[in-house]
């Protein structure tokens, strides 16, 4: 996520012994890191077009890499974060690769999760932790558990339909505080988080209502974080059933 | 005057420097002969005379994206609206294939 902090030595032997590096990266300074790397680096960021659905982009990105692929040679694509983490086209080309009977595999890189766990002090492991891509949280039926963390992913975009547009306005994030008002109160703290690109920078952390949410100014790079509403409930079912099962088998011995 | 991109990597590999206050780095940058847009933008966090130093290299918003928040429903295009699989080697090629 960080320019010189979070290239993985192995990644970065990827790209350095690639014929051909595509790049979709969040930032310019660091695609043109990016370019000491490898002589032959290509942007993906014409395909995006105002208008046109990114899906429709998504899709061309597995096609140019597979064109190369296909040329027999080896191609390294560089996506910021983890490439496998809110990212379509990684998995995807990874797939079509392997069923072409192409060798391909992932390397993990660090994610904006990993950048937000560490400098928000959240352990995912201490009351859950669920994620979602805060669109999708609008167009199906999901089950927000309030008692864990919440992480919403790319919510300038909520609720663009058509993956054709830049940002979304106040009015869709206002259906999105609505949906979250029915297991959150609207003076729910929530964070949004920004992570640090350049290494120049420090991470951007804003402390706001639930209320707030769509009258704040919101970049696509932000990420939204809600903190546990209530506490963990003991299941007391469940819990006799496990004292059960200790008087049965005793606690010092694995069954 | 060093390389301004290779300044950056520098900092983001030096572990005294990557959490340095403001003023220690753009002290820092300042005895490495730095530009004056790379000093100003780590004193200040004003990256405006950065990006003229670096040709306005820009990635618009929708780069950051690149994830769905759907795909398609089952009576569009090819209706992969399922949750994502593994990559899996087995996969009937033709349904990847437009
Ligand atoms: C399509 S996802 C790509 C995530 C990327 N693969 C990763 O592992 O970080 C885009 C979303 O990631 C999050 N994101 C991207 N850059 C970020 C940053 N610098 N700080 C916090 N969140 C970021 C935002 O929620 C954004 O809308």
């Amino acid at each position: 996520m960080t320019l010189g902090s979070h290239l993985t030595p192995l990644a970065r032997s990827h790209i350095e012994q690639a014929d051909v590096v595509f790049a979709a990266l969040s930032n310019g300074v660091v695609e043109m890191w990016l370019e000491r790397m490898h002589p032959d680096v290509r942007s993906l960021q014409p395909y995006y077009k105002p208008g046109k659905s990114r899906m429709k982009t998504y899709r061309e990105w597995v096609q140019v890499m597979m064109t190369e692929v296909r040329a027999g040679k080896r191609v390294c694509g560089v996506f910021y974060g983890h490439p496998g983490i809110f990212a379509w086209s990684p998995h995807k080309v990874i797939e079509v690769a392997r069923a072409e009977g192409f060798e391909a595999h992932m390397e993990p890189g660090i994610s904006a999760e990993d950048c937000l766990y560490a400098d928000l002090g959240i352990d995912p492991g201490r009351f859950g932790c669920q994620h979602f891509e805060a669109s999708q949280l609008l167009f199906y039926e999901r089950r927000i558990d309030p008692a864990g963390y919440l992480v919403l992913w790319q919510v300038a975009l909520t609720g663009d339909w058509s993956l054709g547009r830049l940002e979304t306005g106040p009015a869709y994030r206002q259906v999105l505080v609505e949906l979250l008002n029915r297991d959150y109160p609207l003076d729910h703290e929530l964070i949004i988080y920004r992570g640090a690109t350049l290494p120049i920078e420090k991470p951007c952390v804003r402390r706001i209502a639930l209320r707030d949410l769509p009258h704040v100014p919101l970049t696509a790079e932000e990420t939204v974080v809600l903190p546990p509403a209530t506490p963990l409930k003991p299941n007391s079912v469940i819990r006799d059933r496990l004292n059960a099962l200790d008087k049965l088998y005793g606690t010092s011995t694995l069954a | 005057m060093p390389d301004t991109i290779e300044l950056l990597e520098a900092i983001g590999k030096d572990a005294s420097l990557r959490h340095a206050s403001a003023d220690e780095l753009a002290a820092a940058l300042g005895e490495a002969q730095a530009s004056e847009a790379l000093i100003t933008a780590a004193a200040t966090g004003d990256k405006e005379q950065l990006a003229v130093e670096l040709g306005h290299r820009q990635c618009d918003p929708p780069q950051v994206s690149q994830g769905p928040g759907h795909e398609e429903e089952p009576d569009q295009e090819d209706g992969d609206d399922t949750p994502q699989r593994s990559p899996a080697p087995d996969r009937d090629p033709s349904s990847t294939k437009r």
